[in-house]
């Protein structure tokens, strides 16, 4: 975030009196004097530590959940117990290419010997989900991160689960503790084809009344209106599955009598109609160049891991950094807030084959 | 409250936004003090989180630890999304008649000038100067976590018939407050474990903290148009206030404030992230940015 002017006087009196300030003036008075004080006072300083590795872990176990679908069970390569989770969590599954991926914890949450994950193989995707499928056979060694939770459960009902195909995964753990708790709960599961379609008939046969399987090749492509229709009026929505089928749901939640939507949180979109640029840092001379299919956060950030950013989507404007020539593609959501002559890095770019100035 | 377990929470900003054309002055109906106290949240709030965000980004480089990095970065643009959403209050109330620049004026010069960057002969003092302002925001997060979880439970507002956008805005800040309550808290331990700076900031910071905060409630009250010349808060008015539930108690508030101090004390003792995250799937702002 850029940093705004310093004022140079004491603020004028709040009533209009034509005087300085007298609290103003005795504040910045007392920091003069304190903080040279303070500042002196150091500690200890802490030894820097090195970023900690991934966790090491082992595939030891792996079975195909559905077409297309395997599940993993990984435990500590150490067999230490593991840390505790709550529903909706996921761990960053670091491949053995290096390849770091999400996936959502789809076991036990008491279970600390081991986690369970679910993989659908993505056709034409960025290669994570072929290299689970292709390479991670039992016993390859495996980087866990987490795990972490980006869509937590709150155990208060009812509650209506709605997953589509793979988004299953999250939802699994919440449906057991709804069931352990004795929530009045239900989930809805979608998707292509009953075969494809992970994890539900082993639910539905403990829980027949709860959980209805709806493939498209049995009555058709539900609407988002069918699938929250068991919605109870104040109740909380859960939803995980394709971003079309999450849009749809989004807008016809606000006409069903449930108070509350959860959906999990992805930040960074895809870069579209992305051109390759470069950056030069004023401060250093360092020039860097962003591929098409890169963020200048994400070059910027494997140059410097302490690069400030949040929201990754362009509206948060703690990336935004001053340029000092060329010219900007701005594509943040809120060109009302744009700082001039500054740049939202997470998502703003530079015309192809342009070299923007950075003031870093 | 109740400690709960949510704590591996991912913070992410909420893209919110809030229309204020259909504002009344006094958005809790007929209660101007309620509503003032209140208020200075939007006189300190945008320049006092955008001070917290810079601070946090000069305190990035010395974070040695990647999960409390990202909830540090979660939480910074947490804190510029509440202070953009209060800064349209503020440019409400101008175009309502009531001018808050001479307020403004001195909420800068505290924020960019007396708690700002200042150049330190080393770089070991430099980095003191940093942790001690980390400190500050630490014992602020303390007194912001407070609010949060009072502004979450307070049904009176609803009952009064304050602005249901005001609530929203009011409980979705309130809420990822509540949602990002340990991090100020967890990075200054990181920085310095030690006690005794936890101590001092909060001694010097929590007295400054309600002192601008009465002299924000009378600068407002003076200021309001609506208001007869020579209107201003008075203690009873606030005592009967809270007794209704539209404020927050002063001995209840007093009695929360001394917990920091207790050597054992982690922000997860307090308020609850169920609650918090209950509210944001159900908050009309928060969702309505998802979409």
């Amino acid at each position: 975030m850029s940093r705004p002017p310093v004022p140079a006087d004491i603020p004028p009196d709040l009533y209009g009196r034509d005087r300085p300030d007298r609290l103003m003036r005795f504040l910045d008075r007392a920091a003069r004097a304190l903080v040279p004080v303070l500042a002196r006072s150091a500690g200890a300083v802490p030894p820097p530590r090195p970023a900690p590795a991934p966790r090491r872990f082992l595939v030891s176990a792996r079975e195909e959940a559905a077409d297309d679908v395997v599940a993993l069970t990984l435990t500590a390569a150490d067999g230490s117990p593991l840390r505790r989770w709550q529903p909706g969590a996921h761990v960053d599954l670091c491949l053995p290419s290096g390849r770091v991926r999400q996936y959502s914890l789809c076991g036990d949450p008491a279970d600390t010997g081991a986690y369970r994950i679910a993989v659908r193989r993505v056709r034409g995707g960025g290669g994570g989900s072929t290299e689970v499928h292709e390479d991670l056979a039992p016993g390859t060694p495996v980087g866990v991160r987490g795990p972490r939770n980006a869509f937590p459960f709150v155990a208060e009902g009812p509650v209506l689960l709605v997953a589509g195909g793979i988004g299953i995964t999250p939802l699994l753990p919440m449906a057991r503790e709804a069931a352990r708790r004795g929530l009045d709960w239900h989930l809805v599961h979608t998707g292509r084809t009953r075969s494809s379609m992970p994890f539900s008939n082993r639910l539905a046969d403990r829980f027949p009344d709860r959980v209805e399987i709806l493939p498209d090749d049995e009555g058709g492509v539900r609407g988002a209106v069918r699938l929250l229709r068991g919605a109870a009026p104040g109740g909380a929505v859960y939803c995980c599955g394709p971003a079309p089928m999450l849009d749809a749901l989004r807008e016809a939640f606000e006409s069903c009598p449930a108070a509350a939507l959860h959906t999990e949180r992805f930040t960074a979109p895809p870069i579209r109609d992305g051109r390759p640029f470069t950056l030069r840092l004023r401060r250093s001379g360092t020039t860097l160049a962003v591929p098409a299919d890169r963020s200048a956060l994400d070059v910027l950030r494997a140059h410097d891991p302490a690069t400030p950013y949040s929201c990754r989507q362009g509206f948060c404007g703690v990336c935004t950094v001053r340029v000092t020539d060329g010219t900007i593609d701005h594509r943040d959501r809120r060109p009302g807030e744009r700082t001039p002559g500054a740049m939202r890095v997470c998502v703003s770019r530079a015309p192809e084959g342009a070299c923007l100035e950075l003031d870093l | 409250m109740s400690h709960d377990t949510h704590d591996d929470l991912v913070l992410h900003p909420r893209d919110v936004r809030f229309d204020w054309g259909r504002l009344p002055m006094h958005w809790v109906p007929g209660r101007p003090t309620a509503t003032h106290v209140i208020n200075v949240l939007h006189l300190l709030l945008p320049e006092g989180e955008r001070w917290f965000v810079r601070t946090f980004q000069e305190a990035l480089p010395l974070v040695r630890d990647e999960e409390l990095k990202e909830a540090v970065l979660g939480f910074t643009g947490q804190e510029a999304m509440h202070a953009e959403a209060h800064q349209g209050v503020l440019d409400h109330l101008l175009a309502a008649g009531l001018d808050p620049a001479p307020y403004i004026r001195q909420v800068e010069f505290v924020f960019r000038r007396v708690l700002g960057e200042r150049p330190q002969p080393t770089a070991a003092r430099a980095r003191e100067h940093v942790v001690e302002r980390v400190a500050v925001i630490a014992a602020v997060e303390h007194f912001t976590a407070f609010l949060g979880d009072w502004v979450l439970n307070a049904e009176a507002l609803d009952r009064a018939g304050a602005d249901p956008t005001m609530l929203d805005l009011l409980r979705w800040h309130g809420a990822e407050e509540v949602e990002h309550r340990s991090v100020a808290f967890d990075l200054l331990r990181h920085l310095d474990p030690g006690y005794a700076r936890r101590l001092r900031t909060f001694l010097i910071g929590g007295p400054v903290l309600v002192h601008l905060w009465i002299r924000g409630v009378r600068f407002l009250m003076a200021a309001d148009p609506a208001l007869p010349p020579g209107a201003g808060p008075t203690w009873r008015a606030y005592r009967e206030a809270a007794r209704e539930g539209l404020l927050p108690g002063l001995g209840r508030m007093a009695r929360f404030a001394v917990r920091y101090l207790r050597p054992g004390y982690h922000p997860s003792q307090d308020g609850s992230t169920a609650q918090a995250v209950a509210y944001l799937a159900a908050s009309p702002a928060a969702r309505a940015a998802d979409h």
